[in-house]
């Protein structure tokens, strides 16, 4: 067969969202890629720099659907750094919980949604019922089930309701005896290691250059993670490690990147238990918050994907001068081509799912 | 009393009160459709006439059979796919129907279940053929319309030929052919082409892809499945499926069980199942319609019943697989007494299709070059190694049963 261009997209099982994937087939390897984005641009930094600071949690809760609590965090956070606001103690820790409880479902939801992309149904529904228990848990305090508006400059909406730390714990021991029945399933299973070893390789090196950070750097057996290395929160006093796994010396593949969204999913369940046990009484909102603000902020924090980073500039009145927003899977999805050349046509939705598409956040 | 002796007897009766009467009627009313109409009557009156009408009525009584064991397969495969994924499955049946009817002279704002409703679902199949049906035949603009049309009718007809090929017992066949199995593996082969030609024929990049991959499938699963029912001819000395039965009765195992090919060729019936699997297209070897990257790969530009008789057509495939597995290697009809033989190979032919729905929503999809590299490199001298094992059996052993003398299996 000549070689020949296909277009994967806007409307494609294999998107995860709104995007267009042109790749040039020769039989059915791979010789050349072309990501196309913007389908889903709404502008949103140029709507936030129209409204007060306060109200842009809803427009960062819609950044990413399948994680909307880390992108709001990431947004107060950088915000609080601009107007310089002390967050309570106890509101650490309640966000801390909320951002682990926030990044299991979004992993679940990753990985209910990578199975199709595998041609394995039952694992997607299997997953998504997981993910359907810590959205009930993520619902308790804040009241919705998908885009939360939970986390606010300078704490956090509410306290925790009664009974929460008990429901929490058991969903988790329920989760955590799934993840293991579902090893056999899947990491176990000839046919998942198949398709998923050796499949969508890059070295940490080049994820390095390409900018790809988050589970898919620590797929590389790179042990960076911005919860340790430039720490926010309370994540330096909690017991926790960074999750890694390689698939050879220094690079990545399919499975490397699964195990560590699956490890990762472990540590949060260390983590949440934790700051159960750490979590003091007190306060969860701080008692000043200003409205205006000067002067330039720039933060990032470990989102679900990698690494959310957000730059506001306040010109002295309510509203900010200047948003900026870098999404992780702008600069992962950009890369594409350099990982997928080589590679069957059949793998496109393997490695294309692998690294965790979000749209998004990345037209933003 | 076979199926054709009753057959027979029904054209025979039918033939004689029915068919003669109406033609001769036909032939005394118009004037020019007299002499067709009178020889037609003449004809049935002779022994080849009324045979020709018996296997019609064989033929399309084998078609019922297959036909209700397809919905029963669809809806097999639906509710255990349910119960695997903690789901419930199709729930609709009459007498959901009959509670919206209640809920909606209550003036109902929503239609609910209720609390002690438990349907099985089986009016599900029925509603899915009605909506099928009443949707628009869309055919792409710059697709080649001949052809377009042609895919679906060869894709279709060989697989429902494939359901009078095969005897349910040695006395309910529609067909009595003495190369019985080799007619069912060319007749399984046809479809292929009608799957190239509707994946060419749609004009569309991942049809002709998924159209490709199902030929290339073809080829390397072809080989390793015939080689392994080679085995089984070998032993039978026929391809007669009433012979292969028969034969598979006459030795015997452990505690006096038959000794089906199943154990003695038991290389032979794994690389026959993997190869089945791979040509009724079901997962893990569903490449030709992945729908994660292909997007239904060769069906991708087929809507309404067409679409709907390409999955049916797949399930009659399954079917007729699961059949010539069962004949070919767990002893076809053959069962204790009380239960008659047609059931005992339904119960059999089941048991394989339970199996393959768990393979199914249990394992991804592999891909082309791993399928072929399974195909060629894996398989064929699997079934090689099962054709060697088979002539030392029947050819080299009597000639040392004297010196040698190996156990009762053997």
């Amino acid at each position: 067969m000549a070689e020949m261009w296909i277009s994967m997209g806007p409307q494609h099982p294999m998107t995860h969202g709104l995007w267009t994937l042109k790749v040039k087939v020769d039989g059915e390897t791979i010789v050349d890629a072309d990501p196309e984005l913007g389908y889903l641009h709404r502008s949103v930094e140029k709507m936030g720099e129209r409204r007060k600071y306060f109200m842009n949690t809803t427009l960062t809760d819609r950044l990413c659907y399948a994680s909307s609590t880390t992108w709001t965090h990431c947004y107060t956070h950088t915000v609080e750094e601009l107007m310089e606001v002390e967050v309570p103690v106890r509101a650490q820790y309640i966000r801390t919980i909320m951002l682990e409880l926030q990044r299991l479902a979004s992993h679940l939801m990753w990985a209910g949604a990578y199975m199709p992309d595998l041609g394995h149904i039952t694992g997607a529904l299997y997953f998504w019922r997981d993910r359907e228990l810590f959205l009930n848990l993520l619902e308790l305090p804040s009241g919705s089930r998908l885009l939360y508006n939970f986390i606010r400059i300078g704490g956090v909406k509410r306290d925790l309701p009664n009974g929460f730390e008990e429901k929490t714990e058991r969903i988790l021991k329920l989760f955590e005896q799934r993840l293991d029945e579902y090893s056999d399933l899947f990491e176990n299973s000839k046919i998942f290691r198949m398709r998923t070893d050796d499949v969508g390789k890059f070295t940490a090196e080049q994820a390095k250059n390409f900018g790809i950070t988050g589970p898919n750097l620590r797929g590389c057996g790179t042990k960076f993670d911005l919860r340790k290395h430039d720490t926010y929160e309370i994540y330096e006093e909690i017991d926790w490690d960074i999750s890694t796994r390689e698939a050879g010396p220094g690079y990545s593949d399919c499975f490397s990147r699964y195990m560590v969204r699956i490890d990762e999913m472990k540590e949060s369940v260390r983590i949440i238990r934790d700051c159960f046990k750490k979590m003091p009484a007190g306060a969860t909102l701080a008692s000043r918050i200003p409205v205006r603000a000067h002067g330039e902020a720039f933060r990032r924090t470990e989102d679900s994907r990698g690494e959310a980073m957000m730059y506001v500039v306040g010109d002295g009145s309510d509203r900010p001068y200047r948003w900026k927003i870098k999404s992780p899977m702008f600069t992962t999805m950009s890369a594409c081509p350099h990982y997928l050349k080589g590679y069957k046509l059949a793998d496109i939705p393997a490695i294309m799912g692998s690294i965790d598409i979000c749209i998004g956040e990345t037209d933003k | 009393m076979s199926l054709f002796t009753a057959c027979r007897s029904m054209a025979e009766w039918t033939a004689e009160y029915l068919l003669i009467p109406i033609f001769n009627f036909q032939a005394g009313l118009f004037p020019p459709f007299s002499n067709p109409a009178g020889s037609v009557a003449d004809w049935l009156g002779t022994d080849g006439g009324l045979d020709t009408l018996a296997w019609t009525y064989a033929v399309n009584i084998a078609f019922m059979v297959g036909m209700t064991n397809l919905i029963l397969v669809i809806h097999l495969e639906r509710k255990i796919a349910a119960r695997i994924q903690d789901r419930r499955g199709p729930m609709l049946s009459l007498r959901s129907l009959r509670e919206l009817k209640e809920d909606l002279a209550g003036e109902a704002p929503t239609w609910k279940f209720k609390d002690n409703y438990s349907g099985i679902g089986i009016i599900q199949n029925l509603v899915d053929g009605i909506k099928a049906i009443t949707k628009e035949l869309i055919v792409p603009t710059k697709a080649d319309r001949f052809l377009f049309t042609m895919g679906p009718i060869i894709f279709i007809s060989s697989s429902v030929f494939l359901l009078v090929l095969f005897p349910l017992s040695d006395r309910f066949a529609a067909s009595s052919a003495p190369a019985g199995l080799m007619v069912i593996m060319a007749a399984f082969s046809i479809a292929p082409i009608g799957v190239l030609t509707s994946g060419w024929a749609s004009n569309n990049k991942y049809s002709m892809i998924g159209g490709m991959r199902s030929a290339a499938q073809l080829m390397a699963y072809e080989i390793p499945l015939l080689l392994s029912m080679a085995g089984v001819f070998l032993l039978a000395g026929s391809f007669d499926p009433v012979t292969i039965v028969e034969q598979q009765q006459e030795g015997t195992w452990l505690f006096g069980l038959p000794m089906w090919n199943i154990i003695p060729q038991f290389i032979g019936f794994i690389v026959f199942m993997i190869c089945i699997l791979a040509e009724v297209e079901r997962v893990p070897f569903d490449l030709p319609e992945a729908e994660a990257e292909l997007v239904e790969g060769w069906t991708t530009e087929y809507s309404g019943i067409r679409y709907m008789l390409f999955l049916a057509a797949e399930y009659i495939r399954g079917f007729a697989g699961a059949a010539v597995a069962t004949i070919l290697f767990l002893g076809g009809w053959a069962g204790p007494w009380p239960v008659p033989p047609e059931i005992w190979f339904l119960i059999k032919v089941y048991l394989i299709i339970i199996f393959w729905i768990f393979i199914r929503w249990s394992v991804p999809r592999i891909r082309t070059d791993q399928i072929l590299e399974l195909g060629w490199k894996k398989l064929l001298p699997l079934s090689l190694i099962n054709i060697l094992i088979v002539i030392l059996m029947v050819e080299i052993y009597p000639y040392f049963s004297n010196i040698i003398t190996l156990p009762e299996v053997f």
